[in-house]
């Protein structure tokens, strides 16, 4: 057994020797001054939609803080990569560019919960760095599991519960939850079963089904049976909203329909109701942050919105900038707090510095993309209010005030 | 000057490698998978890993398809039965207080063993059906399994749709617990299975799934049975596979269901085709083209296009065409696959300077 550690340690050793003097040159560069955040988008596969929409988000946030002047004089810089929405594609694209770039990289943002999960107990050792992504996973809400994972929103399961509150104090009886069965639609239905509970609302219908497909129709007849004053979908980010609320409307029905945040895109809901019909009016949803027309006592969102205005002309987002790409925005303004804090301190950009400098963050105003201010616990920020669209203004319009979970 | 294979005896007929560049091959493959945890970044570690863990999975399918010619479109299932079986044992043997160091020897068989089987169960439609219709029977158990393994009442065991946390294996107290330390596990594993398989063919066994694949019936006629040999089949194709998993789970720290779908059946059997059928290298090259093409393709691209975010939105739509340009040129030029090129190379090389392939 001895014998056999020994081997095991000058192997070790010989893999850390080699390792340093691959890893040298990637210091000395991060000596030149530039902190780089890496990022992995579906930008082909099943979500490139979404990926395509966040993609711009990325070059207008490196070129608004490099005019601010970086982070405390360094410079930022994105490497961004295809992930195709394979957890395995992004993890390779993680650990290229750490392999490449070394120190230099300060932070990752990832493109999906399935990466975030994969890449959690990776990030050890020198392989660990600050990471925030589009997931809003309940699971992920945790710093003892994922010490250097955080979200700029609510989890889905906050998401449910402002909903919740919501239709409680809108009089609300009954609720449905129509959710896909993926891990994203399934994620809050349990806690949203007992939180019904403890606010008396009753689940009259849980309805799994395909996050898209021919058979989603065939749901609407079950949601007409047990005829819920709110339907919740959850775990769609396209695609169903004319077979379930279409179709819904076609039977009569007068149930109010609510989503969260990957089913409240102004942009996708333009899309169906131009091609569709105005049934989406009326539809309801959370939403953590403003929407970026919404821009007064924002300035972040007026300066998101010149930047758009220039450098985004000629694409549909020269007038309005996405609401994905708001939340990448503000994670990214969350994470350039921790990196400005950490440098005024003269810390190094680790992920356990920025782990310790983003749990600081409380009560900071980071200009508007959220109404009150906000402060990062449990690696999320528990803020968001209820939504309304206009088939007719093509807006979404806030029906709450801003909740706190 | 003695040019080709001069075979005097029986055993030079029977060896595997049977010239000097062949065998210098094989070794300078050893030689690089001997050198790679010391040299290599974490980067080429992670590739050099999933290569490995992809090379076992396709030489399992190699058997089915490549030798006993029964198409499969539902392998990644039985990587996935060997990722979930082997952190599910793993958790048992700790409930029967089995020494970590020990629990390798058990969990990683334990696992091949139920994924082969599965993998009998999933050939049963193989004795009635072969062609497309037995693609689409191991198609659709392939979403059987995925659906179980997600399904609410497994989920305890399972994980459901959230995955599963894997576990670090540890042999005699070494636990694998960096990417680097699993490499040395999975590249020795990779070896020993295309050394066996290979072997497999040079046996009874062997011989008589490559004459079900020639001509069924005429198989059965020679005594052959198909029942006794397709199952066989299956279950060593299934077994190889779920070795695959098992090392897919010590190598990644979760493993989740999405990771088994339609397309890493798909990616094997390109991967399978890429390479070449029924050739004892055909899943080495196969993997290699399959996995290191994107990576390579990614680097070219960058290196012209730049690595700024708009190139990226123009690249990654970009590499996955020129990836499907290079899959069809392939199954067009040299349908024969990778080691169809492999031995023009070597057959040269062995034959120079009198004749060039």
């Amino acid at each position: 057994m001895t014998k056999f550690n020994m081997t095991r340690r000058s192997v070790l050793a010989g893999a850390a020797a080699g390792t340093a003097t691959l890893g040298m040159p990637a210091y000395l560069r991060a000596m030149s001054g530039e902190f780089i955040i890496g990022a992995s988008l579906p930008l082909t596969g099943p979500f490139a939609t979404a990926g395509q929409l966040i993609a711009p988000a990325f070059s207008l946030y490196e070129k608004l803080i490099n005019d601010e002047g970086g982070i405390a004089g360094t410079k930022i810089k994105f490497s961004t990569e295809d992930s195709g929405y394979v957890p395995q594609n992004a993890l390779a694209n993680y650990q290229r560019l750490l392999a490449s770039e070394g120190e230099k990289v300060v932070a990752y943002y990832g493109d999906s919960t399935g990466f975030m999960k994969l890449v959690g107990p990776e990030l050890k050792g020198e392989q660990a760095r600050m990471m925030t992504s589009t997931s809003f996973a309940t699971e992920l809400a945790n710093p003892e599991t994922h010490p250097y994972q955080f979200m700029s929103g609510p989890t889905y399961e906050d998401q449910f519960n402002i909903l919740l509150q919501d239709i409680a104090a809108k009089g609300g009886k009954t609720v449905a939850f129509v959710h896909s069965n993926t891990e994203f639609g399934t994620d809050p239905i349990k806690a949203g079963q007992a939180k019904a509970a403890e606010l008396g609302l009753e689940v009259v219908l849980v309805e799994s089904t395909k996050p898209q497909g021919a058979d989603i129709p065939t749901h609407v007849t079950k949601i007409a049976q047990a005829n819920p004053d709110y339907c919740i979908l959850q775990g769609y980010v396209t695609g169903v909203w004319p077979q379930l609320i279409g179709g819904a409307r076609q039977f009569g029905l007068t149930t109010k329909f609510m989503g969260t945040f990957w089913g409240m895109e102004k942009l996708i809901a333009d899309r169906v109701t131009a091609e569709a019909g105005p049934f989406l009016e009326g539809y309801q949803g959370v939403m953590p942050y403003r929407y970026s027309y919404d821009t007064e006592n924002a300035p972040r969102l007026q300066q998101i919105a010149a930047m758009s205005k220039v450098a985004l002309a000629g694409t549909p987002l020269e007038n309005y900038f996405p609401t994905w790409g708001i939340q990448a925005f503000a994670s990214l303004d969350i994470l350039t707090i921790a990196l400005r804090r950490n440098a005024d301190m003269g810390k190094a950009p680790t992920a356990d510095n920025l782990a310790a400098a983003v749990a600081t963050i409380k009560d900071v105003d980071l200009g508007g993309y959220f109404g009150p201010k906000i402060s990062v616990e449990n690696n999320k920020v528990g803020v968001g209010r209820v939504y309304q669209y206009s088939a007719e203004s093509r807006l979404f319009t806030p029906t709450s005030d801003w909740l706190t979970v | 000057m003695i040019n080709g294979n001069l075979k005097a005896t029986y055993a030079a007929d029977e060896k595997i490698a049977d010239n000097r560049y062949k065998v210098s091959f094989i070794w300078g493959l050893a030689a690089l998978a001997a050198l790679l945890p010391i040299f290599a970044n974490d980067y080429i570690i992670l590739v050099a890993c999933q290569v490995g863990i992809m090379v076992i999975a396709v030489v399992g399918l190699n058997v089915l398809t490549g030798y006993t010619g029964l198409m499969s479109l539902g392998h990644a299932a039985f990587v996935a039965i060997g990722a979930y079986g082997v952190t599910l044992l793993h958790h048992a043997a700790t409930a029967l207080s089995i020494s970590d160091g020990l629990q390798p020897f058990l969990t990683i068989p334990g696992a091949m063993a139920l994924a082969a089987v599965i993998g009998l169960i999933v050939g049963l439609p193989s004795l009635r059906v072969k062609g497309v219709y037995l693609a689409v029977a191991t198609l659709s158990a392939n979403f059987i399994i995925i659906f179980l393994i997600e399904l609410d009442a497994f989920a305890p065991w399972t994980g459901g749709k959230t995955g599963l946390t894997t576990v670090d294996p540890s042999i005699f107290g070494w636990v694998l617990d960096t990417q680097r330390e699993v490499f040395v596990l999975i590249a020795v594993m990779a070896f020993a299975t295309v050394l066996l398989v290979q072997n497999l063919f040079r046996t009874r066994v062997g011989r008589a799934f490559i004459a079900i694949r020639e001509r069924d019936y005429s198989a059965e006629i020679l005594g052959i049975s198909l029942f006794h040999y397709k199952l066989t089949s299956f279950a060593i194709s299934a077994a190889c596979c779920g070795l695959a998993g098992a090392l897919m789970a010590y190598f990644y720290a979760r493993v989740l269901p999405e990771q088994f779908e339609l397309l890493l059946s798909l990616q094997l059997v390109a991967a399978l085709i890429v390479g070449g059928m029924g050739r004892t290298m055909g899943p080495v090259f196969g993997v290699l083209v399959i996995v290191l093409s994107p990576e390579l393709l990614k680097v070219v691209l960058s290196a012209i296009a730049g690595d700024s975010i708009e190139a990226a939105q123009f690249r990654a739509p970009l590499q996955e065409i020129i990836f499907g340009l290079l899959i069809i040129g392939f199954i067009m030029f040299e349908p024969l696959g990778m080691t169809q090129i492999s031995d023009r190379v070597f057959r040269a090389l062995n034959r120079w300077p009198f004749a060039r392939g």
